[in-house]
């Protein structure tokens, strides 16, 4: 038995909490993700 | 450890059978007891998820790792949001609205049966050797440590871990798990906070990473594009993203966790919890570890830090050895001698010398680790796992020691509950119920799944006491993980990204993937973060060849 492989239709629908969409929420981690590692790399080379 | 260590020590064990067995209780089918009913909120299935991920060997192992070598170790995580990202928007949804209890499971819906026990069969290949060393690892640390023999620690790590994930299966995991969590973060913070706190009046935080600084140990960023060197910063972002993608996308152990969520919502929060806080949280382990290298400036560290190791050689009395020990005093009188001119505005010229005295602590005890060596027959010495727990017991307060003690317990528990569960339920949804008794009923089911959690949790036990037979074969064995997560990358790859791939395309594709992962470890120097990315593209790229043949030929 194979399916197509396209992603099924969404059927969840408990409110996306504090972001209020899914897209916002991902742009957030990332954002964040990226800031943590600037702030690692200020860290890393900082002139102590 | 003092009388009050043990107590809290004692307390902790006691208390947290106790709870998993509350936690676990009524259980009447195997969603319940394999899923926890599919009822979890998303904070307690993140934590899990975080739990299962940081075992025993994680803490201790890394901030060892940063008291020796430095912070490099952390660019391992930097794939991890962007990874966790993806799997909220492909693979997540798909596992949740399938109502699937394995990961695996999935891919007969998507392909055939053969790619589904081909996966399932490379996860409890991967999985089942390494779960024995995920209990002797930390079992051995802690015997030296604690005094006691290596089965007492096995028995009593592995058998109450057993107890109540047999009893209450999920739920006991998670819950625990977030108890577990909790624990090992106040232990993150109060070791932190005692790192700082024990530095000398005079020499202050700044002071401690200009110093560990000087020694290239705040180094973490290395943009090196060697596929070869360990802990760059493209391995990390690249190699850990695909390692990322594979373990919490395709390993059992982590996916069934999230799928115990009670919405596809709380599903993909628990990983983005996960995606926000795993890169902090690591930071901080590491960073402890750099400053208990700064405190042992102030303080003289062993000449070894595995106390039996030591007291082998000194029983030995090899003649060399008063020379060594006088060599180590001189070499760290030297060292704090330089480390308080720097500090007192001698940068950067009082550098080099600070640098120059740092190399002879090291050349000193590279001196001892040869006698040791030597001493073994030439066996390998490597004592940096047993550098945090010898901090921990010689300088935290009563109490607060038991309770870091209990903290690598509770590390090393949290990951085996996870690995007995997910095991399981593989070898029971994928094999049993596919192939055996397909209809059975909840109670024979329920039954079968807990001897198969005390099957899984038994050989398990069984391997981590036979462990220190294989030697170095434990290494191998540990990196197992790597070696199969790329086909099985691979295969979901397939299943989800290419809607034209079959099902003899992902299988075949899944073998020959497998077989360039074993041409890696065998043949080539490539580091193991690239063989996941490696072995993952070329089961997408083979099977996706194999379909459109089998199409062209079909047409």
């Amino acid at each position: 038995m194979e399916d197509t492989g396209r992603a099924p239709t969404p059927d969840d629908h408990d409110p996306v909490p504090i972001f209020g969409t899914w897209r916002r929420i991902y742009a957030a981690v990332v954002v964040c993700a990226v800031l943590v590692m600037g702030l690692v790399a200020l860290f890393s080379s900082w002139p102590y | 450890m003092d009388r009050l260590d043990w107590a809290v020590l004692a307390a902790y064990m006691v208390a947290i059978v106790a709870f998993g067995v509350w936690a676990g209780r009524g259980n009447q089918r195997i969603d319940e007891f394999f899923l926890a009913g599919r009822r979890m909120r998303w904070w307690a299935v993140g934590l899990s998820v975080m739990a299962t991920q940081i075992s025993a060997i994680t803490f201790v192992g890394t901030t060892g790792q940063a008291y020796t070598d430095g912070m490099r170790f952390l660019v391992f995580y930097f794939g991890l949001p962007f990874a966790m990202v993806v799997l909220c928007v492909t693979v997540v949804p798909f596992f949740y609205r399938a109502r699937v209890f394995t990961a695996y499971e999935y891919l007969e819906k998507r392909f055939d049966l053969k790619t589904r026990t081909l996966t399932s069969l490379l996860f409890l290949f991967g999985r089942g050797l390494s779960v024995g060393v995920t209990l002797y690892a930390p079992s051995l640390v802690l015997s030296v440590i604690l005094g006691w023999s290596e089965t007492t620690t096995i028995l009593l790590m592995g058998g109450s871990t057993i107890a109540y994930v047999i009893y209450g299966g999920n739920r006991s995991v998670i819950w625990t798990d977030v108890v577990q969590m909790a624990i090992i973060w106040f232990g993150i913070f109060l070791c932190f906070g005692v790192a700082i706190a024990q530095l000398p009046a005079h020499f202050g935080l700044r002071d401690a990473l200009a110093l560990a600084h000087t020694t290239g140990r705040l180094r973490i960023m290395d943009p090196s594009p060697s596929l070869t060197a360990p802990y760059t910063l493209w391995s990390g972002l690249v190699g850990g993203f695909f390692i990322m993608l594979s373990y919490f996308g395709c390993d059992q152990s982590q996916v069934q966790r999230y799928l115990a969520g009670s919405s596809l919502t709380q599903s993909r929060l628990s990983l983005l919890f996960n995606a926000f806080l795993k890169v902090p949280m690591q930071f901080l382990i590491l960073l402890t570890g750099v400053l208990v290298f700064v405190f042992y400036h102030f303080h003289t560290p062993p000449l070894l830090w595995n106390v039996v190791e030591m007291r082998k050689l000194e029983s030995a009395a090899p003649p060399e050895l008063p020379g060594v020990r006088a060599r180590y005093e001189a070499a760290l009188a030297a060292r704090r001698e330089a480390a308080e001119s720097f500090a007192q505005g001698g940068r950067p010229a009082g550098a080099a010398a600070y640098l120059a005295a740092n190399q002879e602590v090291d050349a000193a005890r590279r001196q001892a680790i040869a006698l040791v060596e030597g001493l073994n027959g030439g066996k390998r010495y490597n004592d940096t796992n047993y550098i945090f727990p010898s901090y921990v017991l010689a300088n935290l307060p009563a109490g607060l020691a038991g309770l870091v003690i209990a903290v690598i317990f509770a590390a090393a528990m949290s990951t085996l509950s996870g690995e007995f569960n997910s095991l399981a339920t593989a070898t029971m949804i994928d094999f049993y119920k596919r192939f055996v008794r397909p209809a059975a009923s909840d109670a024979d089911d329920l039954l079968v799944s807990r001897i198969l959690t005390a099957l899984w949790g038994g050989f398990a036990v069984l391997v981590a006491l036979q462990a220190g037979r294989f030697g170095s074969a434990i290494e191998t064995v540990n990196r197992f993980g790597s070696y199969v997560y790329g086909p099985i990358l691979g295969i979901f790859a397939l299943a989800v990204l290419a809607p034209g791939a079959s099902a003899r395309g992902a299988f075949w594709g899944g073998i020959a993937g497998e077989a360039v992962v074993c041409w890696l470890v065998l043949r080539s120097p490539v580091h193991f973060l690239w063989y996941t990315l490696i072995g993952a593209a070329a089961v997408f790229a083979i099977g996706l060849v194999i379909s459109a043949a089998l199409r062209a030929e079909a047409a």
